[in-house]
């Protein structure tokens, strides 16, 4: 037994773990989108051939990857300012970073209902200080939806980013400085290719939770704010129909899993030509 | 379930001291009122009552459960919350660990064959309005969907019909509406112009037609609470909302009211799922839920309607108008098509998703 072999009992936990709570369920859910009500492709053909699923489909991964952005937007300049800030600064910044983590989705979502609809804190200001005349709609659309999921999920950016930011050399970009390059050429160049790793990390995770959101885009969202989780809640807890819901399930883990297979892929290109 | 026993155990007692101080006793109560239910010797039984949680299923303890305790000496455990997978999953599972389930009407039509056949030699249905009776199932209580306002933003001229609703003259702004087939394809249709006894077979078509023309000047709620709170703050002048959530946002001191015009009323039943393990216990306790005290005391809590007719005689004054049993607000709406729902509910959810895409 070599060194590597004999330290492969430490993954047995982990193995077990995924193999009950993931890989039995998953085959489960397999099995009777294939089975029922008789053995064949229908469900996937119903999900296919209908415009309904088609449409929630698209609606859920534009949903999740505007949300993937701006939270990278959003949580880049947090996750830079915790790197350069002074200790308790950094503590306080990490705190109301986190403080969307303790709270209850519900209790979020209602808060932001209080808050951004017509008559909330945003247009009762915006229309008394004669900014606008007319308060606007920033909830029930997909305004609304977005705000509330990147709330929740910057965390999910904000945390790898700056685990990996911490690490960097600042001496790179002072040397790509010194020898001529502007500061910004030196961002892109030099400081934002070392931070891609918690870049791609934070994506990614933000991606696949913002996947399964359905009490946010059902509460704040509007008529159009259909995602997938709420659709294969509502075949399940509504009609009991498993192979219908199980298939929408598979799909969906089956695009996400093509989707990450095509980045990996784009990612290694782009790493072969630098 | 320790914790459950621990809080049904301590309601009890509750319970208890309540009637006791009010002079009544449970045991001189079932004596000569036709209480058969209250008879019966259940003690060392047990059985478990799962409901929606909340405030709904704290007044069903207080209103069933606790008087079959003390009556009866079995134990009532509480559990929840409803779910319509998890019920259907233990029943084929062959091990329900529910006795008594609350369940929507077109949940039981959609599934009769889940649930244990009412003993009706045990449960004495024949007080009920019949309306409100299923082989398999008690109303336990009946509620209704409304024309609900917010008088501060319509002022005094009211909504009186679905029509108004759907004006969006009359009523610039928002409007408050249901996001689900069920009851949507109703109001549109009486917005339309179709009276209640014409309305089904549901015109489909005609239904999203009319509501096409409202499309942009609605706020589609699926959450009972968020409804309540677009109408308390104002967001929406009219809409459509629960009867029990409206008495609850008004009694809260809310400038909301409703009217009883083409209202929509549908049933919540108690049910025995099949297989359940104290069904003979279950049995008893239905026959405790059409008690018209028991139902009275439902009423009077939070404003759904008995099913009992004598137990109007025992609700308050000030909640009275707010049920959607008395004959006056029954004769101006009707009793929802549960089994039209229960053949289209399918076809219909999916094609409201449809156009909620479009």
């Amino acid at each position: 037994m070599t060194a590597g072999n004999r330290t492969l009992w430490l993954l047995i936990p982990a193995v077990l773990l995924i193999g009950v709570c993931f890989l039995y369920p998953v085959s489960w859910l397999l099995q009777r989108s294939v089975s029922e009500p008789v053995w064949g492709l229908q469900n996937y053909a119903t999900i296919f051939s209908r415009s309904i699923y088609l449409g929630v489909l698209w609606n859920t991964i534009t949903i999740a990857g505007v949300t993937t952005v701006l939270c990278a937007l959003i949580g880049f300049p947090v996750a830079y300012s915790m790197v350069h800030a002074r200790p308790r600064i950094r503590k306080l910044l990490i705190f109301v970073v986190l403080i969307p983590f303790w709270t209850s989705i519900l209790v979020r979502s209602f808060a932001w209902l209080v808050i951004l609809q017509r008559g909330g804190i945003i247009n009762d200001i915006l229309t008394g200080i004669g900014l606008i005349a007319e308060p606007m709609d920033l909830v029930y659309n997909r305004f609304g939806v977005l705000l509330g999921m990147v709330q929740v999920l910057l965390p999910f950016m904000v945390f790898p980013l700056y685990a990996v930011m911490a690490r960097i050399d600042g001496s790179f970009f002072r040397a790509a400085t010194n020898l001529g390059a502007t500061p910004v050429r030196a961002f892109f160049r030099v400081y934002l290719p070392l931070c891609l790793p918690g870049l791609g990390t934070g994506a990614m995770l933000v991606f696949i939770v913002a996947l399964g959101y359905f009490i946010t885009p059902a509460l704040l969202g509007g008529r159009g704010d259909i995602m997938i989780a709420q659709l294969i809640f509502e075949r399940i807890d509504e009609f009991g129909d498993w192979p219908l819901a199980s298939a929408l399930a598979i799909v969906l883990l089956v695009g996400t899993g093509l989707l990450f297979a095509i980045i990996k892929g784009v990612s290694k290109l782009r790493r072969g030509r630098i | 379930m320790t914790e459950c026993k621990t809080g049904a155990a301590l309601s009890r007692r509750r319970f208890l001291t309540t009637s006791l101080a009010a002079g009544v006793s449970a045991a001189a109560l079932a004596a000569g009122t036709g209480r058969a239910w209250a008879a019966i010797d259940l003690s060392g039984r047990e059985m478990v009552f799962a409901s929606w949680g909340g405030s709904y299923q704290a007044a069903q303890e207080a209103a069933y459960c606790n008087p079959f305790m003390a009556s009866t000496g079995a134990l009532v455990i509480q559990d929840g919350p409803m779910s319509g997978s998890k019920l259907r999953t233990m029943v084929e599972s062959g091990e329900p660990i529910w006795d008594v389930v609350d369940v929507t009407d077109t949940f039981l039509f959609a599934n009769e064959e889940l649930f244990e056949d009412l003993d009706f030699s045990t449960v004495d249905a024949s007080a009920l309005d019949q309306a409100y009776v299923h082989d398999k199932g008690i109303g336990c209580i009946v509620w209704s969907y409304n024309i609900a306002f917010n008088t501060d933003v319509v002022g005094e001229n009211t909504p009186q019909s679905w029509a108004d609703v759907f004006d969006v003259e009359k009523f610039p702004g928002k409007r408050a509406l249901r996001d689900r087939a069920y009851p949507m394809m109703e109001i549109a249709l009486m917005a339309d112009g179709v009276a209640p006894e014409d309305l089904y077979p549901l015109d489909i078509d005609r239904a999203y037609r009319k509501l096409d023309s409202i499309k942009d000047h609605v706020i589609w709620y699926s959450s009972n609470s968020a409804a309540q709170q677009l109408f308390a703050d104002g967001e929406v002048g009219v809409g459509v909302l629960l009867n029990g959530r409206t008495f609850d946002v008004n009694k809260k001191g809310a400038p909301v009211n409703l009217t009883w015009n083409q209202n929509i009323r549908s049933i919540d039943y108690l049910v025995i799922p099949k297989g359940a393990p104290n069904a003979e216990v279950a049995q008893h306790f239905m026959n405790a839920t059409v008690d018209a005290d028991n139902q009275a005391l439902m009423a009077n809590t939070l404003a759904y309607a008995p099913v009992n007719p004598a137990a109007f005689d025992k609700v308050e004054d000030s909640v009275v108008p707010w049920l959607a049993t008395t004959p006056e607000n029954a004769e101006k709406g009707f009793l929802i098509d549960a089994a039209y729902w229960r053949d289209n509910l399918g076809p219909l959810t999916e094609r409201w998703n449809e156009w909620k895409l479009s």
